[in-house]
Order: structure tokens, then C-alpha cells, then sequence
């Protein structure tokens, strides 16, 4: 059933070893030191627009995707409610913090918006998941995507708090230290920063005993409980810590937009997150942000694109749905699982598949 | 050990496990029909039968895999009957399964480490284990006890089946174990392997009791005391090995039944 | 049923309670008193029926949907898009023949052969994945809701009522009594009843044809259990297209439906789908009479929802649904 588990028997080849060292992952990895540098003075190579609309918006959309990844990846369980709780969290960043709509918004600090934002979002996900894990398996989908749908009516039908169909807009966003921390560049940073720390995070615990656990529950979780494990509560604590993470993306995409509005947090949205995350490839951490370029440059890009060869350029999104359709039928691991077996049917000898996760 | 020696005497001399009319329905199939009996502590007992005759059944029953229709299971005095598997897993009862069933995508070491961090403190903790953490050493001793060091380092997917049988025994193993349940643990092994297996079975600590199935009489008599036959879900026959061994209506039965 | 009755006999109170509770409300005259406290009785009765026949047009799609699960473990998300694309397909045939009768035919016909289509070409090539199936479906879903946007463009589009079934019927429930002591019966319409009616035979057909013929049991033996299928020597796959054709046409046949009633437009797949998905995890996964249930459930829900506490009734369906997966996780019906 785990389309994850499939990928890893068809992309590791036989000879693969595990680093035995437990150690930062990628540490030996020229290419990843490379990418470590031009995140780092982005600034300096791209304009606003790039920094931001490409660069940012990639960032953010990846940790979103990234809390997916953790969920189906290391534990079997396809979320697809991830995007509601990011964007429940910035609803309540809007209601909490500071807006264009007094009568709503509470005005509180963002330092106290946020941190409350964050738990009320983590606390959602965290029911939510409790719900979702009542069942077993493909149930997951159904489930989450129902609690995705009824989020985002009830965001269009509510006018107390979520403001209808309209949303919350101009939400203020942090200024301290005499700087004003959504000005690009400074924006860039606390985005990049963010996503660091959430990537590391997710690729630190796949190797502790929590996220061993986890993937131990994913590949039987009768034999989990037979070692002793509550394998639901590991799976209920799953989603606390992804929603944690999509709660912190939440945050970080309305002080980039400083408005949130149903739109948002659309049932479409919520797919998106999906295909994001498997057109990256949903083993590794590294996979979501992968997806989410590739997401965002097409969607940035593809009306130029499609008009110059000739096409209607209001298809971006059967472009998107036929790629995903590609990725699903001929590539159980995206655009990372086709990187690798390109690279081994360059090099047959090679000893080591590239990425080098800890492990499988 | 101590934990273990001070559970025990709190206890006293209880049964280890104590079946009374456990019955198991599937729909309206009765898989376990009113089945009791009692197993000292530190008992080596082997379950014969033939296949269907509800031996695995009863294993499932006793972990909690499922949970029994009606009747009561006690551990070491204890009711467990309405308790989650990883409950009474917890308080020192392992199993191993017919079918190996391992963590394909992880290491040998790490399948291990799981079994150790399943019956201890910190399953939910954020941090890597470092080069001194004390499971990780639990763990590489039992991977030496099954000899598995060789390989402990490959994903279990590539082991061969002996020797993922082997990490099913190292598994059961983990922690303080009090009382072990091995489902066919010699279920197509080589000669060799066999010989291994009843190696290890011999070598465990005097207080550990277990409950081996086993359609090998000549495995199954060798690293037990006393023996249980079953037929149609019920119990057939008690008594040791010799005796069930010479009984006319056993030998009948095993003759007649599908004997492996 | 005596069954339940015997092993829960305080929840069989409470349900039969609760029937005669809603009896009375739509037979009785409702006391002054009680249109006081919560309305006219025609406002109340017009959101029963509403409720009830769009729960008749839920449970045409959802039972095409837990059909397909049941045998197939096949989470179609793209049961949405059939469902709109019959819509379309059942507009365009009205709105060339005048038809109306003919647009159902048409509609069925052509989604049926997209889900053989769907089943032959795609699903058979990954039985058993059941995750893998289900990100193809999403994939489809978005597929599909860009060429139908593309050829149909964002306009509402409503089929038109034939005339024989314009207007509304007047019912044998009093709605009130005039101060001439005169009753006033209801009066809906008849479009709605008609589509109701249908929706019920088409589900009591279903149900004879699962229970009553050779098809039937080998179908429902599958749901149970997928090996028995393999040993009986059918032709698993021929039972397979067979049952994604009826499960896309009942799709197809509930689009026409939806665009009589309501209106087509891109989105209102994602809608029923979502209605579709709700059902069956309230009634039950696979089961025919669960989605019944599950659809009449919403229905009301929905109906009644929006008339009586407008802002929240998107949330009480939500509630039905956590509620039931947190009492019953498998569903009021499944026979797990």
C-alpha cells in the first residue's frame, strides 16, 4: 500500500549503505553546500520579485509540503488538510494580531499572536488527526480532505470571526529593532530561516525514536504494538509536530500576503499541497521544497510559456494536473526518484545514490 | 535483571498466564473454543497441532493482537484481557510471528533499537540516540546474541530468511522479557539454522518462560518441558513430552492430520 | 433490526422516539405555541422535502462512489468530475433535443464509458494500490475540471424542467388552517418528487440487484472478501468494468439530476464530491443502504441547517461526521 515503500525498493540500489555515522545529514555533499550558499546570498543575485514571488513563496509552500511529507512519509499517512492548518494559523495570526478589519481583529502584539496562532493551530491538527487516525489507510484521505472542505465553507459562511468570503486584509506584519521585517530582503531571510530549521528538524528526527517509530508504524504497525508501542498515539503525535510546522508556514504566507481570505485555503489548495510534495518526491525532506520550485516557477511561468508555443495560457493547471499524472505513473519517488535512476543509468557503478538521507 | 526478580517475587508464585474458557469467534467460525490452562513461570511449553487447529489463534489472543470473545486472560496475576497489545507488552510479555514481520525499510540495528525503545522510556523522544546511549548497546548485544553483528548495519530487506527469522527471535527479546510466545520460529530454516535456533532457545535465562509452536517434534521436544495439543480449536491433550509423544490418540491424530 | 433492538434497547428507544417525534412534526397541526418558538410549519415542512430529495440526489452519487470502494478499494476522487461532466453532457443534449428523458440516457451512457474507459486504461494497470489509484483520481479530478472549464467555460448552466413536470404539487399535509378553518396544504415541487421517486427505485433496484441475482452475490462476495471472487472462477476484471460503468453512470444520471435542481458550474464538482465523501463516512464505506442512510442524514442536515442557524449549517453536517467517526469510526451501516 505505501507508494513510499515501493520507491525505496525500486531507487536504492542492492549495494547501498547506510552512512554508519550518525551525523548531519548531506555534510559530505558538495552539491549541498552549493545550494546552502546561493539560498544564503540570494539576496544579492535575485530582484524583489524573484526573492519573493519565486524564492519565498517557494520556502513557505515547501514547509507546508513538508509537513506532508513527515506525515506520509516517515508515517504512511496522507494528510490532506496540511494547507487548512497552515492557513488556520494565519487566520488567527489576522484575528489575534493587528488588521484592516478593528472590528475583528484583536490587535494583540505579533509576538503574542503568533505563539497563540501556532498552539491553536497545532491543537486543530492535532484533532484533527486524532479524527483521522480512527481509521486506517486510504480513509485518511477522505477524511482529512473532508475536514480540508468544511474548513474552507465554513471560512466563506462565517462573518464573526473569518470575515466571510471577503477575509481578513492588510494584516501588520513584525517591526523591531528599526527594521521592518517583511521589506524583502529581511523577509527572505526570516523565511529561509524558518525553513531551515523546519527542514533540519524533520530530517534530525527521522533518526530519532520518535521518527523511527513513526516509520516503524508505517511499515507494520501490528508488529509496533507488539513491541510495545501505542501506535496511535505516535501517529496522533505525528500530526501535533507536522501541524506545528504547517502552523509556522501559516505565519510566515500572511505576513507574505498580508491577507488571508477562503481562497486560500480552497479545496484545490489543499491538493496542491499533495502534488507538491509528490512531484518532489515524498521520502525525503529535501522532496517537498524540490516540488514546490517546480510548483511555483510553472504557475509563475507557464502563461508565458504556454502562449509561446501556441497554447491557451489559462491552462496552468492542466499542465499541473498532467504533470502530477506523470510524476504518479512513472515515478513513485517525483522528480528526485527520476534524478536518481537517471544518474545510475549514467553511472552504473555508482556506490551511492545522491540525497544521502540517513536512510531509507 | 533486578526489575524482573523484584516483579516476580511481588508476584509470587503465580501462573505466568492463565487462560480460563477463552473463546474466539471469527463471524461465525469458532477459530478457539473454550480453551484453559495455566503456564508456570520460567514453563517452556511447546503447542502442537495441526494447521487451523487455532494455535496461532491463541498467540493472538494472548497478546492482544485480538482480542478474545469471551473468557479471561491473566498475566502474572494480572487481568489483561480488555488491555491493548503494547500494554501487555509492557509488562514483559513478546511474541514473535509465523510470517517474519520486520521493518523492511530500517537497518537490523535499528529494528532492534525499535524493539529496546518499545519497552522502555523516551518512545516519543525528539533526540538521537549519541554513542553512549544505553538501548543502543542493549541492542547491539542482542544482535550478537542471534548472530546478526555481521549484518547489522544492512536493511532488513536485503537479509536472507534465515536471518530475518533471527531478528524476529532478537526482537521478542528486547528489554525484560517474562514470558515469550514464538510462533514457528523454525519455519524454513536449514539444518544448521535449526540447530542454531534451539541454541538460543536453550541459552535463555532460567526465568523466562515460553510457549513454542512448532510442527518439528524433533526442534519442538528438545527446548521444552511439557507440551499442549491442540485440535479444532480446542485442547486435545496435556502432559510432557514423552507422554504425548507415546499417546495412541495423539499419534493418530498427527499421522491422520497433516503432519508437516 | 430485532437484533438491535435486543442488544441496544435504550438507543432503539431513543431512535423510535425520535421518528415519532419528526412524524408528528410534518403530520400534526403544529400549535400556536410551537410556530411561535420556531416558525411557520411550511417553512419547516418545504426544508424536510428539500432535505429529503437532496438527499436523493446525494445518494445517487454517493452509492456510485461506495460501489466502486466496496469492490475495488478505489477511492475515486474524480467522482466529482463524472458527476459534472454528466451535468454537462445531459445540458447539451436538452438544450439540442429538448429531451429531458433523453439527456439522462445520453448522460449515463457517456460517463458509464468514461469509467470504462478510467478502469481499462488506468486503474487495472495498478490493482492494489490503493494510494497510488487515489493520487491518480486527484490528478484526474484536476484534469478534468480544466478541460470542462475550458469547454464550458465558468457559466452557470441550468437544464430546463420539461413541462409536464413544471409547477408545484399540492400535498395531503396541512401546513396550517386558515381563519376560516379552512386547511392549507403544502405545495412543492413536482420535479423534486418525481427525481426523488426515481432516486429511490434506482437505490431499491440496486439493492435487488446485489441481493437477488447470481451478478449480485458475486459482487457483494467480492466486497467481502476479494479472494473468494479469484476462486469462483468469474472474470474478476469483467466484474470490475461492469461495476465502474454503473457507479460512473449513477455519477453521470445525478448530474443531469444536479443541473435540474440546482445549476452546473466548475467547482460544483469539488461540492459533490465532498457531499459524496461526507455520505459514505457517515453511512458507511461500501455499503449501498449506508449511503442511503448517510444521504438522507446530510440532506436534512443541510437543509434544515440552512434554514434554522444559517452561518453554521456547513458545520452541523461536519459535526454528523465527526460525531459518527468518533462513536462508530467504520460508519452507521458498514458491516465490519
Amino acid at each position: 500500500m505505501s507508494v513510499t515503500h515501493d520507491a525505496r525498493v525500486q531507487v536504492r540500489p542492492a549495494t547501498a549503505q547506510r552512512p554508519t555515522a550518525r551525523a548531519w545529514p548531506d555534510i559530505n555533499n558538495p552539491a549541498a553546500w552549493i545550494v546552502a550558499v546561493i539560498l544564503l546570498i540570494m539576496p544579492l543575485i535575485a530582484n524583489g520579485f524573484f526573492l519573493i514571488e519565486i524564492f519565498a513563496t517557494t520556502l513557505i509552500l515547501g514547509t507546508i509540503a513538508l509537513s506532508l511529507m513527515l506525515l506520509a512519509g516517515y508515517g504512511g499517512m496522507v494528510s490532506l488538510m496540511q494547507l487548512t492548518i497552515a492557513g488556520f494559523a494565519a487566520y488567527m495570526v489576522a484575528v489575534f494580531g493587528v488588521s484592516g478589519n478593528a472590528n475583528i481583529s484583536l490587535g494583540w502584539p505579533w509576538w503574542l499572536a503568533v505563539p497563540m496562532a501556532l498552539a491553536l493551530a497545532t491543537m486543530f491538527g492535532t484533532l484533527g488527526g486524532a479524527l483521522a487516525v480512527r481509521t486506517e489507510g486510504i480513509y485518511t484521505i477522505m477524511i482529512t480532505l473532508a475536514i480540508g472542505a468544511a474548513f474552507y465553507y465554513f471560512t466563506n459562511q462565517n462573518w464573526a470571526i473569518f470575515n466571510g468570503h471577503t477575509g481578513i486584509n492588510t494584516v501588520s506584519t513584525p517591526h523591531f529593532w528599526g527594521v521592518n521585517w517583511r521589506a524583502d530582503i529581511p523577509f527572505y531571510y526570516i523565511v529561509l530561516a524558518v525553513a531551515a530549521l523546519c527542514y533540519f528538524a524533520v530530517e534530525y528526527v527521522s533518526r530519532a525514536p520518535f521518527g523511527m517509530a513513526l516509520q516503524g508504524v508505517r511499515d507494520n504497525p501490528r508488529r509496533m504494538a507488539a513491541l510495545g508501542f501505542n501506535v496511535n498515539a505516535h501517529r496522533v503525535a505525528a500530526y501535533a509536530v507536522a501541524s506545528f510546522i504547517a502552523g509556522l508556514a501559516g505565519v510566515l504566507q500572511v505576513w507574505n500576503y498580508r491577507q488571508i481570505s477562503p481562497g486560500s485555503v480552497s479545496v484545490g489548495a489543499c491538493i496542491d499541497v499533495l502534488i507538491i510534495a509528490v512531484v518532489g518526491g515524498i521520502t525525503r525532506p529535501i522532496g517537498p521544497y524540490i516540488g514546490a520550485l517546480v510548483f511555483v516557477l510553472l504557475r509563475t511561468f507557464a502563461l508565458d510559456f504556454l502562449i509561446k508555443i501556441g497554447l491557451d495560457g489559462n491552462r496552468f493547471r492542466l499542465l499541473i494536473g498532467l504533470g502530477f499524472l506523470a510524476i504518479v505513473f512513472w515515478s513513485s519517488d517525483g522528480v528526485i526518484g527520476l534524478w536518481q535512476r537517471w544518474r545510475q543509468s549514467q553511472r552504473p557503478a555508482a556506490s551511492r545514490p545522491g540525497g544521502g538521507r540517513g536512510h531509507g | 535483571m533486578d526489575s524482573v526478580a523484584q516483579r516476580l517475587s511481588a508476584v509470587g508464585a503465580g501462573a505466568a498466564l492463565e487462560l480460563r474458557g477463552v473463546t474466539r469467534l471469527f463471524g461465525a467460525l469458532a477459530a478457539l473454543t473454550d480453551v484453559t490452562m495455566t503456564v508456570r513461570p520460567g514453563e517452556r511449553r511447546a503447542v502442537l497441532g495441526s494447521n487451523g487447529a487455532g494455535k496461532t489463534t491463541l498467540f493472538n489472543c494472548i497478546t492482544g493482537d485480538f482480542p478474545p470473545s469471551s473468557g479471561t486472560i491473566r498475566f502474572f496475576g494480572e487481568d489483561v484481557t480488555h488491555f491493548p497489545p503494547y500494554e501487555r507488552i509492557r509488562r514483559g510479555l513478546r511474541r514473535t510471528y509465523q510470517i517474519s514481520a520486520l521493518f523492511p525499510g530500517l537497518s537490523v540495528q535499528d529494528n532492534v533499537y525499535l524493539a529496546c525503545r518499545g519497552v522502555s522510556r523516551g518512545r516519543f523522544s525528539f533526540l538521537r540516540p549519541g554513542q553512549s546511549d544505553a538501548l543502543m548497546h542493549a541492542a547491539d548485544g542482542l544482535v550478537q546474541a542471534v548472530h546478526l553483528a555481521a549484518v547489522k548495519d544492512q536493511r532488513v530487506a536485503e537479509l536472507a530468511h534465515g536471518q530475518q527469522r533471527q531478528l524476529e527471535i532478537a526482537l521478542a527479546l528486547a528489554g525484560a522479557p517474562r514470558f515469550v510466545l514464538f510462533d514457528e520460529p523454525a519455519a524454513g530454516l536449514s539444518p544448521t539454522e535449526r540447530q542454531e535456533l534451539i541454541e538460543i532457545l536453550t541459552s535463555l535465562p532460567a526465568h523466562i518462560g515460553y510457549i513454542i509452536i512448532e510442527h518439528d517434534m524433533d526442534v519442538a521436544l528438545r527446548v521444552v518441558e511439557s507440551v499442549t495439543m491442540m485440535h479444532n480449536g480446542r485442547i486435545f491433550k496435556e502432559g510432557l513430552p514423552q507422554e504425548i509423544q507415546s499417546d495412541p490418540e495423539v499419534q493418530e491424530l498427527y499421522l491422520g492430520g497433516g503432519h508437516e | 433490526m430485532t437484533r438491535f433492538v435486543e442488544r441496544h434497547p435504550a438507543r432503539a428507544l431513543i431512535v423510535i422516539i425520535a421518528i415519532a417525534l419528526a412524524l408528528w412534526l410534518i403530520f400534526a397541526v403544529w400549535p400556536p405555541g410551537l410556530e411561535d418558538a420556531i416558525g411557520r410549519k411550511r417553512v419547516f415542512l418545504n426544508a424536510v422535502f428539500n432535505g429529503i430529495t437532496l438527499g436523493g440526489l446525494y445518494f445517487l452519487v454517493a452509492s456510485g462512489f461506495t460501489l466502486i470502494f466496496g469492490l475495488m478499494r478505489n477511492v475515486n476522487l474524480a467522482h466529482g468530475s463524472l458527476y459534472l461532466f454528466g451535468g454537462y453532457v445531459g445540458y447539451a443534449i436538452s438544450a439540442s433535443t429538448g429531451s429531458w428523458i433523453l439527456s439522462f440516457i445520453i448522460a449515463f451512457i457517456l460517463t458509464a464509458l468514461v469509467g470504462v474507459l478510467l478502469q481499462v486504461v488506468v486503474f487495472r494497470r495498478m490493482e492494489g494500490q490503493d494510494l497510488r489509484q487515489t493520487m491518480v483520481t486527484i490528478g484526474l479530478s484536476i484534469v478534468f475540471a480544466d478541460l470542462m472549464l475550458w469547454a464550458c467555460g465558468a457559466d452557470f448552466y441550468q437544464i430546463q424542467t420539461p413541462n409536464w413536470l413544471i409547477g408545484p404539487i399540492e400535498l395531503p399535509l396541512i401546513t396550517a388552517i386558515k381563519s376560516s378553518g379552512e386547511p392549507v396544504y403544502l405545495r412543492y415541487p413536482l420535479v423534486r418528487l418525481v427525481i426523488f421517486a426515481a432516486s429511490v427505485v434506482i437505490g431499491v433496484a440496486m439493492w435487488l440487484a446485489l441481493n437477488r441475482t447470481r451478478m449480485g452475490m458475486i459482487i457483494r462476495a467480492g466486497v467481502d472478501d476479494r479472494d473468494i471472487l479469484a476462486a469462483t472462477g468469474v472474470r474478476i476484471q469483467v466484474v470490475f468494468v461492469l461495476v465502474f460503468a454503473l457507479g460512473a453512470g449513477l455519477a453521470g444520471i445525478a448530474g443531469v439530476v444536479g443541473g435540474t435542481f440546482q445549476s452546473l458550474s466548475p467547482g460544483e464538482d469539488i461540492r459533490f464530491l465532498l457531499a459524496s465523501l461526507v455520505v459514505v463516512i457517515v453511512g458507511g464505506m461500501g455499503s449501498i443502504p449506508g449511503a442511503a442512510l448517510g444521504a438522507l442524514i446530510i440532506g436534512l442536515a443541510e437543509q434544515l441547517g440552512s434554514v434554522y442557524i444559517p452561518t453554521y449549517a456547513i458545520v452541523v453536517t461536519f459535526l454528523i461526521m465527526v460525531l459518527v467517526l468518533a462513536v462508530r469510526p467504520q460508519g452507521l451501516l458498514a458491516r465490519r
